[in-house]
């Protein structure tokens, strides 16, 4: 009954506003996740194997991300930064979009992979030091491919959720989806065809984006527990 | 202290931190409520309505939050039908009831889930039906499981009230930047960003941290 009464011709003629909107917010989503990506492993070593400084350095990061707002963040990066007395630091919007979601996923993906790496049971380690690896190469060829694996459901949803989030990058006027829709309700005004074609945009790409990682996940689970 | 911290500080702690809360507290009851009960009818074999359910668990934690609340808020009143107009705090609150309690049902399903079948058996012996059996003896064990992901969920809940500010809430996020905003146009114009936004921070994570570590705390204890 609700969707029969939509005005389908008008979503129809908007849909390229939409792909414009989905490409934005497909491609900081993109930066956003190989940047938490890069972000979880180094820093999820670092804490796993508890190396001096940076070890610290991580645990403070990942503790003030995850305990406040990411749109005060975006926020935060977007106009605090410009008023530092003395020092502003004005960033372009586009890097503000990709800059927020990496530091916020990065934080989430550290926590991931400190918990994957903590898993490797230390014997393996051992066993990889027996054998006349150096620590680097025992990290990169024993407990990478591992706890990798080890931590990749949880590391699967902090993706997910960096795309979802690239839609509160709209409040700071950056033009991906959300922001895209919104502009084009305060011109038509036709608020439930523009957000129920928002929801339903959003709904397709969350699920396709879970359906493929977990495909991946399974391909490359670790054999006895495929 | 500067003279112009004391308006700011009165305004963002007296009027934007109680609306935070009051939207927080909705949404975490309402959350609760209906995630529990959702979760808990999702555990019956019954292939339509654990669908249904399901449905509803992947739409709501499928989508932005940020999306949701536009839905309800913009989208809901001029629906054909519907013609209902929320205010922007139910319209906030609402959206983020959807989404926790999504959150709390796929919870909850797994917490009943957990507990062995022979509780259920026991139960039913002692003459329960299925309403008494779950509110007397399952749901009361499973919500040893579940109390550390609903600690979090008040967390990830209080956090996420900052959306309400998008749709005119005048939140804790909203009083910071209205108080940005005045400050730049009254003399000398210094709007102080940098440190309102700074303050934000550090207010969200006095509320959280002690939340986040609650939540780590119990689950190292009940596990």
């Amino acid at each position: 009954m609700l969707l029969a009464s939509l005005d389908w011709q008008f979503i129809w003629d908007h849909l390229p506003d939409f792909w414009e909107g989905l490409k934005a917010t497909l491609k900081v989503a993109a930066i956003g996740i190989g940047g938490s990506l890069a972000i979880g492993i180094v820093l999820g070593a670092a804490r796993a194997h508890r190396i001096p400084v940076i070890s610290q350095l991580a645990t403070v990061y990942v503790e003030i991300i995850r305990n406040t707002p990411i749109l005060v963040q975006i926020f935060f990066i977007a106009g605090g930064l410009t008023q530092i007395p003395g020092h502003p630091i004005r960033l372009e919007p586009f890097t503000i979009a990709w800059l927020s979601v990496t530091i916020w996923g990065g934080a989430y993906n550290t926590e991931n992979f400190r918990a994957g790496f903590e898993a490797v049971p230390g014997r393996y380690r051992e066993a990889g030091r027996a054998l006349g690896f150096s620590r680097l190469a025992t990290f990169v060829n024993v407990t990478l491919p591992i706890g990798a694996r080890i931590a990749m459901p949880s590391s699967i949803n902090t993706y997910v959720s960096v795309l979802k989030n690239t839609s509160l990058l709209t409040a700071v006027g950056f033009a991906e989806l959300t922001n895209t829709a919104y502009s084009l309700e305060s011109v038509s005004f036709k608020a439930t065809e523009v957000y129920f074609a928002l929801g339903v945009t959003y709904l397709i790409t969350v699920w396709l984006l879970s359906l493929v990682v977990r495909l991946v996940e399974r391909r490359m689970a670790i054999p006895e527990t495929r | 202290m500067p003279s112009w911290v004391d308006p700011v500080a009165h305004y963002m702690l007296h009027v934007g931190l109680p609306m935070t809360l009051r939207i927080a507290a909705y949404a975490v009851v309402g959350s609760i409520s209906i995630g529990i009960v959702l979760g808990t009818l999702m555990t019956i074999r019954f292939r339509p309505l654990q669908g249904l359910i399901r449905l509803y668990i992947e739409i709501w934690r499928g989508l932005p939050i940020i999306v949701t609340i536009f839905l309800v808020y913009y989208a809901l009143p001029t629906a054909p039908i519907i013609h209902h107009r929320f205010a922007a705090v139910t319209g906030a609150a609402l959206g983020l009831t959807l989404w926790g309690s999504a959150q709390v049902a796929e919870a909850t399903r797994g917490a009943v889930q957990s507990i062995p079948r022979e509780q259920h058996e026991g139960a039913a012996a002692l003459g329960f039906g299925w309403v008494g059996r779950h509110r007397s003896v399952i749901l009361p064990q499973a919500f040893r499981r579940l109390l550390p992901p609903l600690v979090s969920l008040v967390a990830n809940i209080i956090q996420n009230t900052t959306i309400a500010s998008l749709i005119g809430v005048t939140e804790l996020l909203a009083t910071g930047q209205r108080s940005i905003e005045r400050l730049q146009l009254t003399p000398p114009g210094d709007s102080h960003a940098f440190a309102i936004y700074s303050a934000l921070l550090v207010l969200f994570f006095c509320i959280s941290f002690p939340l986040t570590r609650l939540a780590i705390f119990l689950e190292r204890r009940l596990a």
